[in-house]
């Protein structure tokens, strides 16, 4: 109970002073966050015809 | 280097970079493209990651992290490989006899195509049936078309090209195209830049090609357009070629759904009467209309994209639009040419077009809006 009650106390202690940093570092993050925001686009493996034109449904 | 190259090219805030290794397109963030560039000249994944570190202020340890990502992400190769069917059908046998041979006269060209059974010819003949003609003496090309092994077989003048199986029938109809339509202009694969799903509309100048999802109305508005005075160049499949960035006609019908049939019949009274056939998959049913166009060796260039709505009740909406939307739209529903020279001329190209939105209800005011976007750069 101790342990837990310490441990409790000291994350506490240390809530403070660090979530300015911890903010900080999110936001340095969210620059590497949006550069890996991309996207992949793929074109066609081959050419094709509307599947809305005739024949597709056999 | 890598063993495979990357094209760069800055379109608005963004870079699109493309790779060869996969044949992708990928939109990043330009410091992104950057990183992308330097795995491209092989520097080593430490230094990028150093750089990326200094720049960003992260640790090192998540640059590289991110850097390695990257790498993987975009760098990975298609795995899928096409299985070489020459193989595995060696000892096919082709039909001795046809159900169905008909000739097409496009423009010089005559077509023979021989269809095994009503099946074949279903999946290509009603796009073409505007084309036939009754006899031929000499053909100068001869399609054979008939399915075995639950595939269907493409044969162009003896050659095999490829066999496809039920699922992927559109692309056995969009290799037939293609191969039509290296014979009709006279240009191998590798000498098109790309084949996009949209109609191509032309006023003998230049052209405009239309796109949008299927069933926005892209088919209906170009029955509309040239019934007043612009030229079809193409419907569905739209090939642009390599050496000069234009717009190729292609002679397919312009397929029409059953409910714009209303819209179509005062300016084309034959509708009423041509066949209708019935799509299995999307459970619609649709007519063929000739296109007017009767010079099938036309292209142009085409510095405008379109992208098309006919929504009901709407008031005429026209606007330029972002051209990193246009391309996320433009890429999945496009052939694009994997070969390096041509990726690079698409993305010049595509980075001279100007992309628009044309939402509409008024037939009238939509082709006067055409008419005003022709008109504006003559």
């Amino acid at each position: 109970m101790n342990n837990i009650k310490k441990t409790q106390d000291k994350t506490q202690d240390i809530t403070r002073k660090q979530a300015i940093k911890k903010i900080g570092n999110y936001g340095k993050y969210a620059a590497l966050t949006a550069l890996g925001t991309y996207m992949i686009l793929n074109p066609k493996k081959a050419q094709a015809q509307s599947p809305e034109a005739p024949g597709t449904g056999f | 280097m890598k063993d495979f190259a990357i094209i760069s090219k800055a379109i608005e805030d963004k870079t699109i970079v493309w790779f060869e290794t996969n044949n992708k397109y990928s939109i990043l963030e330009q410091r992104a493209a950057k990183i992308v560039e330097q795995l491209s000249n092989d520097k080593a994944v430490e230094v990028i990651a150093d750089e990326v570190a200094n720049d960003l202020n992260v640790p090192f340890e998540k640059a590289i992290d991110f850097v390695i990502k990257l790498n993987k992400d975009l760098y990975k190769p298609n795995l899928k490989k096409e299985v070489n069917l020459t193989d595995d059908y060696r000892d096919l046998v082709k039909p001795q006899e046809f159900d169905y041979v008909k000739h097409y006269q496009i423009n010089n060209l005559t077509l023979t195509s021989y269809f095994k059974t009503e099946k074949e010819l279903d999946l290509i003949h009603p796009k073409f049936e505007h084309l036939e003609v009754n006899t031929s003496n000499s053909s100068d090309v001869v399609f054979e078309v008939f399915s075995q092994h639950n595939y269907t077989f493409l044969f162009v003048d003896k050659k095999f090209i490829g066999a496809w199986g039920t699922k992927d029938i559109h692309y056995f109809q969009g290799k037939f195209l293609m191969e039509l339509i290296q014979k009709i202009h006279q240009k191998n694969e590798d000498e098109w830049l790309g084949v996009f799903h949209a109609s191509a509309l032309t006023n003998g100048k230049k052209s405009i090609l239309f796109l949008g999802d299927s069933g926005n109305g892209k088919s209906t508005s170009l029955a509309l357009l040239q019934a007043n005075g612009f030229t079809c160049l193409a419907d569905d499949f739209v090939p642009v070629d390599a050496r000069n960035k234009e717009v190729f006609a292609f002679p397919a019908a312009i397929s029409i759904k059953k409910n714009s049939l209303p819209i179509l019949a005062p300016f084309y009274p034959e509708l009423e009467s041509i066949k209708e056939y019935s799509l299995k998959v999307s459970n619609k049913i649709v007519r063929y209309l000739k296109p007017n166009n009767s010079d099938y060796s036309l292209h142009l260039p085409c510095n405008d994209l379109v992208f098309i709505k006919y929504e009901q009740g709407v008031e005429l909406d026209f606007n330029p639009i972002s051209k990193l939307e246009a391309f996320q739209q433009l890429i999945p529903d496009s052939w694009l040419s994997p070969k390096k020279e041509n990726a690079q001329l698409f993305l010049d190209w595509f980075a001279t077009t100007n992309c628009y939105e044309l939402t509409y209800s008024d037939n009238e005011k939509m082709i006067n809006q055409v008419r005003n976007l022709f008109d504006d750069e003559l």
